[in-house]
């Protein structure tokens, strides 16, 4: 079964990037809506982290909803006066939707940062650039040895009687030496890497770089239908508006905006579409089998 | 058609007075397989080296070196890269990128080849060494085996016509080195690529090798068959243990006839000699010099994971220490001997179960007391213990010590401890750990990487320390090791201790687990363990 | 850039993406995106200006030390980014520009904010970010001499990028919250922020101190021993 998440990371990328953007740049109540229940439901499909995120985005939601009517006073209908100030129904309504688009757009960004491991920013900085992504690749490989190191040299130090945690001072003078003996260790093991760079002929001439990802047909496919979506979205909606202040006025469901909101629905449930076409094709596999 | 050949190269330093290579001739062809032998410093890093133009040191360089026909110097980047390839001591940092499968296509990309191309040679390496099930893994996931067989195989992939190694299992245990063994064995027999290979591991590697290039002081010695170097050398040869178990007890009997080199045939030897002596180790003979009374370290059904839900790496582990005694734990890579240490430090809580430290709980001694005077460990990585820039500054404080060890640091003092070898590092950080005036010490690995008679030189340093009346806990898979200095030994197996005797009953009682005279007298001799005591039950010729 | 195989393709677009491409998400920013205009184009710009440089690099014949040296420190700063409250990440780059160059410095402070936001989460702030860190490693690169020589420069250094850093991010929370930049705004995340400006200043300059000689000192010896 071919999850979403496994099409190539070009693909992945580009997906979220347009689903990102068309919610950042647009401040349209029904995009921001859709946008901001097909975030949720896509997180929570393919994330499965529990309840703490979204705890956190309820309580972002309700500050930066609430924050707007309490600076901004523009607006006509007044809900009531607080401190002689007015609060009104137009700032309100806007905070609302600000902080949906916020909300959204910070799902929209951890399902990036979740399906975006790695491999997959290597790949695409390979692409870009071999030896940036080798750095990289370095760095990345680095920082999980040097985890470990230091871990083996605290131990090493505690065993030898040279790491007191008795006090304050004494606990950060311990952490100082392990910091400095995984430096030394580090840049000196680092040269024995460069080495077997060079035994390994790095720097002999141009590099190519190897990619286990491959870019077919489907992941065509699938990067034509989402650029198809988002233009389809970004046309549709141009002629949609909403002026704010004083009152509310909005030209949010002419016939081509309409268009807009199927192009943009299509585009953020996307990952669901495919990911359920190839479940049921996967249980009629099995079943035929 | 020799694909080296070294004509009169001299080789020396640039800040050092000593020629580290003199005058050295060889002649290595298409498909042999080379062990390079010889002590500490007599220069096989060096000639190694010299035979891979990217590793060239800077330093005078007198003499020629042909690669099939041409000198060194005029082979192209690209193909010294590609048709040379070299395999380094440390399986860690030879590694470059994060993924297995990248690592592997590191050199072709490097080398500009097409993705198709790549893919297929990888394809092809990663099947021949048995690294698909973890071609998609984190390199920093692997065990030390993998690492060392994925450096190997990253280097066949530019499908090299000789392969370079210097030291490449000097980390690993007899088991995984073994298998390393095996795998550049075969590589040789079926693709008939050329190897050079320098080794202290002579047990394992020498049946194995067409020729051995015996090096020292910068000097080829022995140039020959390990079997005719063998049957030229005599029993005050210096270079004796560089030889296997099986020669050297040849060698030892005085040496007629076809001269053994592997177990097996160590095996028929004896069975074709008469036997003379009767029993020099009886077991249970002579005590164990710990004091039977007092235990030093006391585990009782001690248990230990790393993670809530992961597996237990200690279990139900049972284990006493007698004061005074070298006792040895014994067990293959990965089996938690390094984390039983960490229990026993107090660096790690058991999850259940007792640790006592000379009749008294681990947590009873406060305030670090039991780090002064009771208890001191050497790491199994001993960089982890160096501070300084210079050995003098590591050792401030150190100086009764130093000068009570039966080596002479003095000629270190200037020196940065990374610049050390690795025998070097070990004494330093060794003084480390005794500084503390310590009364357990527990040593994790110290023979690794050492020569035969560096080690011999540490056996007997323990020894020393031993009558002065410290508890020895050693933590090793060097067996030979362990059977010259341990006085009780202990197999270490899914996470508690198998068996636990006296060194004579464990490596006569084991099969497989022991040394080399012991698997060769095994059944023909009893309770003989040691070459030494083998030779001397040698007598004359049966037939 | 390797990946375009023509050269003239390659030389064109180098001069296209300064010259043509950078002007041209200005104007386009300004003309079809009404709302929120200054955010597309600052982004627009932040990533073009990270490439620009990173191609600059690729083309450089780095050497294989050099290289895994800078990979090493880049880790070190991505660990660093870790410990709580207090981050050594500037003065990471900074060690890393002053003793093995500019562009490491760069690549050092770019990259261990790519790495790190794949723990700390990906979004529009990463080029910002990158940019940011890049840059106070490319200026102490430039500056690598002075910075060498006077510790009081080398701290100066460190507040100053603190604060710097603090306020161009400040420019970019505006533009996110409110669309256009706001002078009244500013000044109130300015002060809000105020706090966290003066604890990244500080640790900027306590790290510095903290670091130098350990850091200093082994890649000195390095240096020496194995010519980089
Ligand atoms: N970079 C160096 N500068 C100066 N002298 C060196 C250097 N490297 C090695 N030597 C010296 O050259 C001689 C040969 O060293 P080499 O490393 O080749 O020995 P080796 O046989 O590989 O030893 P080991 O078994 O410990 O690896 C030694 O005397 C050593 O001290
Ligand atoms: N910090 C850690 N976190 C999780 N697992 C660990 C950790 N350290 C070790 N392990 C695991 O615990 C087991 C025992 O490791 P340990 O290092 O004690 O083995 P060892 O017998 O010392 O091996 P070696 O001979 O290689 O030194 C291994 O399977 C290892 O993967
Ligand atoms: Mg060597
Ligand atoms: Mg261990």
């Amino acid at each position: 079964m071919r999850e979403f998440h496994e099409y190539n990371p070009i693909t992945v990328a580009a997906y979220y990037l347009c689903a990102t953007a068309v919610t950042m740049f647009t401040m349209n109540p029904v995009v921001i809506g859709i946008s901001l229940f097909a975030s949720v439901i896509n997180y929570i499909l393919y994330a499965k982290n529990g309840i703490k995120p979204h705890l956190f985005s309820l309580v972002l939601f309700v500050i930066m909803a609430a924050v707007n009517p309490l600076i901004n006073h523009n607006g006509m209908t007044v809900l009531f006066y607080l401190n002689d100030r007015p609060i009104t129904a137009e700032a309100a309504i806007y905070g609302v939707t600000a902080a949906g688009m916020t909300v959204a757009a910070l799902y929209w960004l951890r399902l990036f940062t979740k399906a975006m491991t790695s491999d997959k920013l290597l790949y695409l900085f390979g692409r870009l650039s071999p030896k940036i992504s080798l750095i990289l690749s370095m760095a990345i490989r680095y920082t999980e040895l040097l985890r470990i190191r230091w871990r083996k040299i605290s131990d090493a130090q505690k065993a030898l009687g040279l790491y007191d945690d008795g006090n304050l001072i004494d606990a950060l003078k311990g952490r100082a030496r392990v910091l400095s003996i995984l430096i030394t260790w580090a840049l000196e093991n680092g040269i024995i890497t460069a080495e077997s760079m060079d035994a390994r002929g790095y720097g002999t001439g141009r590099r190519t770089s190897f990619r286990l990802f491959r870019f077919r047909m489907r992941d065509g496919l699938i990067t034509a239908i989402c650029a198809a979506a988002t233009a389809i979205a970004v046309i549709g909606l141009n002629g949609a508006d909403v002026v704010w202040y004083p009152s509310i006025k909005t030209t949010l469901f002419e016939p081509v905006s309409i268009m807009g909101y199927v192009g943009f629905g299509v585009l953020s449930i996307l990952p669901i579409i495919i990911n359920t076409k190839e479940a049921i094709r996967w249980r009629y596999l099995s079943c035929a089998n | 058609m020799a694909v080296f050949e070294l004509c009169e190269l001299s080789f020396s330093y640039p800040n050092s007075a000593k020629k580290a290579l003199e005058k050295v001739n060889i002649t290595v062809d298409q498909g042999e397989f080379i062990a390079l032998a010889g002590p500490t410093g007599s220069g096989k890093s060096t000639l190694l080296r010299l035979l891979k133009p990217e590793l060239m040191q800077n330093g005078d360089q007198s003499g020629t070196i042909l690669f099939c026909g041409n000198p060194i110097g005029d082979l192209p980047p690209r193909e010294s890269a590609a048709r040379i390839g070299y395999v380094a001591q440390s399986p860690e940092e030879q590694i470059v990128t994060d993924k297995v499968w990248h690592e592997l296509a590191f050199t072709l990309e490097n080398l500009g080849k097409k993705q198709q191309e790549i893919a297929r040679r990888v394809a092809e390496t990663a099947a021949f060494f048995g690294i698909a099930p973890w071609y998609r893994k984190h390199t920093s996931q692997l065990s030390g085996g993998q690492k060392q067989l994925l450096n190997l195989a990253a280097v066949m992939v530019s499908e090299p016509e000789a392969l370079i190694l210097d030291e490449p299992t000097a980390q690993l245990d007899p088991i995984e080195a073994a298998r390393f063994f095996d795998t550049l064995y075969k590589l040789n027999r079926e693709t008939g690529v050329t190897v050079i290979i320098s080794e202290h591991r002579a047990e394992e590697l020498l049946p194995l090798c067409d020729r051995m290039i015996l090096l020292d002081h910068g000097t080829v010695v022995y140039d020959d068959a390990p079997r005719a170097i063998a049957q030229r050398m005599d029993k005050s040869s210096p270079y004796l243990p560089y030889l296997t178990a099986a020669s050297r007890v040849f060698i030892h009997s005085g040496g007629a006839g076809e001269c053994p080199l592997s177990v097996r045939e160590g095996r028929k030897f004896f069975k074709s000699r008469e036997i003379v002596s009767g029993n020099p180790h009886s077991p249970s003979a002579t005590a164990p010099p710990g004091k039977e009374d007092c235990a030093a370290l006391e585990m009782k059904d001690v248990f230990f994971r790393y993670h809530k839900d992961g597996a237990d790496v200690l279990n139900g582990l049972n284990m006493t220490v007698n004061e005074g005694e070298i006792f040895a734990v014994l067990g293959a890579n990965g089996c938690g001997k390094s984390t039983a240490a960490a229990i026993m430090t107090g660096v790690l809580k058991p999850y259940s179960g007792k640790v006592k430290l000379f009749g008294k709980a681990l947590k009873e001694y406060k305030n670090g007391s039991l780090y002064r005077e009771n208890l001191s460990c050497l790491p199994q990585d001993v960089e982890s213990v160096f501070l300084h820039a210079t050995v003098r500054e590591e050792l401030r404080g150190c100086e009764e010590i130093v000068n009570s060890l039966p080596f002479d640091l003095a000629p270190l003092y200037d020196r940065h401890p990374y610049d050390l070898s690795g025998g070097e590092r070990q004494l330093v950080a060794l003084c480390k750990a005794l500084k503390s005036n310590p009364r357990l010490l527990i040593l994790d690995e110290p023979s690794k990487g050492l020569d035969p008679n560096a080690k011999e030189r540490l056996s007997e340093l323990l020894r020393k320390l031993q009558s002065s009346g410290l508890t020895i806990i050693l933590i090793s898979h060097d067996i030979e090791f362990a059977a010259s200095c341990a006085d009780r030994c202990a197999l270490f197996f899914d996470g508690g201790i198998a068996a636990c005797e006296s060194t004579s009953d464990f490596m006569c009682g084991n099969r497989c687990y022991t040394t080399a005279a012991s698997r060769m007298t095994r059944g023909i001799l009893r309770n003989v363990y040691t070459v030494d005591a083998a030779a001397a039950m040698i007598g004359g010729d049966r037939s | 850039m390797t990946v375009i195989k023509n050269r003239a393709v390659r030389t064109v677009l180098r001069y296209a993406i300064p010259f043509g491409a950078i002007p041209a998400l200005v104007i386009l920013g300004a003309t079809v995106f009404d709302e929120k205009r200054y955010l597309i184009i600052s982004f627009g710009v932040a990533l073009a200006a990270i490439v620009l440089f990173m191609a600059g690099i690729e083309k450089k014949n780095i050497g294989s030390r050099r290289m895994v040296l800078v990979a090493v420190m880049t880790a070190l700063a991505v660990i660093g980014r870790f410990i709580p409250l207090f981050k050594p990440i500037t003065a990471i780059c900074v060690m890393a520009a002053i003793y093995l160059g500019a562009e490491s410095g760069f690549l050092c402070g770019a990259l261990s904010v790519l790495i790190s936001n794949i723990y700390f989460g990906q979004g529009p702030w990463t080029p910002f970010q990158m940019l940011g860190f890049g840059m106070i490693g490319l200026i102490a690169g430039y500056l690598c001499e002075p910075l060498k020589k006077s510790r009081a420069l080398l701290i100066g250094y460190g507040v100053l990028a603190g604060i710097a850093y603090s306020m161009i991010m400040d420019v970019w929370t505006v533009l996110w919250y409110n669309g256009t930049f706001s002078p009244d705004l500013y000044l109130a995340a300015i002060i809000s922020a105020l706090p966290f400006t003066a604890l990244y200043a500080v640790s900027n300059a306590g790290f510095l101190i903290l670091l130098k000689k350990p850091i200093g000192d082994k890649l000195e010896r390095i240096k020496q021993k194995y010519g980089v």
